[in-house]
């Protein structure tokens, strides 16, 4: 150990900081008082700055040197004993800090900072998603002409069909559909993975938000003869941090699942609950269910039990990862019980105003 | 009068099925197959309504929504975008800047489309 708490409770740096001088990540350390009392070479590399200028200053007082306002920021703002988050200095460089209490018999004798470069890994993430989107993006036109030109056909614009023609370029057109939904979740997952999934977010209820949904799927409702219920609490729910349009695709993945899963005749139910710190919904059916022996991937990307690939080719696997890295996003949970044949029920939590709050500011990276 | 429809869309393809369908339901149309192209278009045949590409070689579909909005004699032109973008931020971006609608190719057929049209001439 390279330091030593003296009697007075000061932190004591013993002579041989060698090893921690030529670590490849950077270090930092303070001292009880937020005092600089350590910088290795890679952290003078890292913000291109001499030790001898930063040493002894308070980590208030690093703020004044160019490039250190995030990390400042960061330091200043935690309580946490500790405490890992990722941190962009300046553009295409990232660093992860992590930080930690030194703690000697009992007490806090300094806060060692630990600096890791991830830039390589972030840019390589960014690229990836970004070339997904363009990808994305491209088959957006094909697709389209597909479907305008077979929707020509199909309203005889071209001339009347037979009965087998229109057959088959129905069939057609609904796989080009399956496609263009494939395009969308796609896009939707590159969002999600370049981390810039929440963007508005304001107060909203969650009650008008399901109610929407349920409207446009009425008509489907109605075709299948499905028994719907849409369970409302007495009391009006408290109002909760969202984005809206996010919320609605996952809670619109979710109900199509139950709505398509679901044989005709059977029932579908959500019901809302108040729980205090959070609001549950829960979204119950009488469907196929999932094979126990495949419930633990049901939240994996492009995962399609085994039992519904059978009967339904159109579902792109992407539907409940998107939905629980929303629900998530917000703070929420998100499970399901389920048995084969009998049906499911998936639940997810909001967390009201208080509790999103705390979530937001307190989240670890 | 038949109303006029300007079609600012790069695709061949793409246009060519969108003019048919116009054309049957008895708009007029004109075509322009890049920006600069549409906004020249949009001045000399002062078009009842136009549909415009967001994705266009050369200068883009935002580019030419400023170009018309900032022109007095063709600002009240309402704009339709027809775009592959459908991203919130794109949307937002597009309605802010005066567009009347916004359509995501893949997710509307001519048929719609021509019933946003028709809504909006009314």
């Amino acid at each position: 150990m390279f330091w030593k708490k003296k009697n007075n409770n000061s932190l004591f740096l013993g002579s041989d900081l060698t090893i921690a001088n030529y670590l490849s990540d950077g270090v930092l350390i303070f001292d009880k008082n937020n005092k600089l009392v350590f910088v290795n070479l890679q952290t003078e590399e890292f913000f291109q700055i001499r030790k001898e200028k930063i040493l002894g200053k308070s980590i208030l007082g690093l703020s004044r040197f160019l490039g250190f306002d995030p990390l400042v920021s960061l330091l200043v703002g935690t309580t946490k004993e500790f405490f890992r988050k990722e941190l962009q200095i300046r553009e295409n460089f990232i660093l992860e800090v992590t930080s930690s209490f030194m703690i000697i018999d009992g007490e806090k004798c300094g806060t060692l900072v630990i600096l890791h470069n991830v830039s390589r890994e972030k840019i390589a993430e960014k690229m990836k998603s970004e070339f997904v989107t363009l990808a994305a993006h491209q088959l957006r036109t094909p697709t389209s002409a597909v479907k305008w030109s077979l929707q020509a056909l199909l309203d005889g614009d071209l001339g009347e069909l037979n009965k087998k023609q229109r057959e088959i370029l129905e069939k057609i057109y609904n796989t080009n559909d399956k496609v263009i939904r494939l395009v969308k979740d796609l896009l939707n997952l590159a969002q999600i993975e370049e981390g810039k999934f929440l963007s508005k977010i304001v107060l909203s209820d969650i009650e008008d938000i399901i109610q929407l949904i349920v409207n446009t799927n009425k008509s489907l409702i109605k075709e299948k003869k499905l028994n719907f219920e849409f369970k409302k609490p007495k009391d009006k729910l408290p109002k909760v941090m969202l984005d809206v349009e996010k919320m609605k695709i996952a809670v619109e993945n979710i109900f199509d699942n139950a709505l398509r899963y679901t044989p005709s005749g059977g029932n579908i139910s959500i019901s809302l609950e108040d729980k205090k710190k959070e609001i549950e919904v829960k979204i119950q059916d009488t469907g196929m269910g999932i094979p126990r022996n495949q419930q633990a991937k049901v939240f994996a990307k492009f995962f399609r039990a085994a039992n519904i690939m059978k009967v339904d080719t159109e579902g792109t696997g992407l539907g409940l990862y998107i939905a629980k890295n929303i629900i998530e996003a917000h703070g929420g949970k998100i499970w399901f019980e389920s048995e084969k044949d009998k049906g499911s029920s998936f639940y997810f939590t909001i967390p009201v105003k208080e509790s999103f709050r705390e979530f937001i500011t307190g989240r670890f990276y | 009068m038949a109303k006029k429809i300007l079609i600012i869309e790069d695709d061949k393809f793409l246009r060519e099925l969108i003019s048919q369908k116009l054309l049957k339901e008895g708009y007029d149309i004109a075509e322009a197959v890049d920006g600069e192209k549409g906004v020249k278009s949009v001045k000399d045949e002062k078009p009842d309504l136009i549909l415009l590409d967001l994705i266009l070689p050369g200068m883009d579909g935002f580019e030419v929504l400023v170009k018309i909005k900032e022109d007095s004699e063709i600002a009240q032109i309402p704009v339709i975008i027809l775009s592959n973008l459908g991203q919130k931020d794109d949307i937002e971006k597009g309605l802010k800047m005066g567009a009347v609608d916004y359509l995501i190719k893949a997710h509307f057929t001519p048929g719609e489309i021509i019933s946003k049209i028709k809504a909006i001439l009314k």
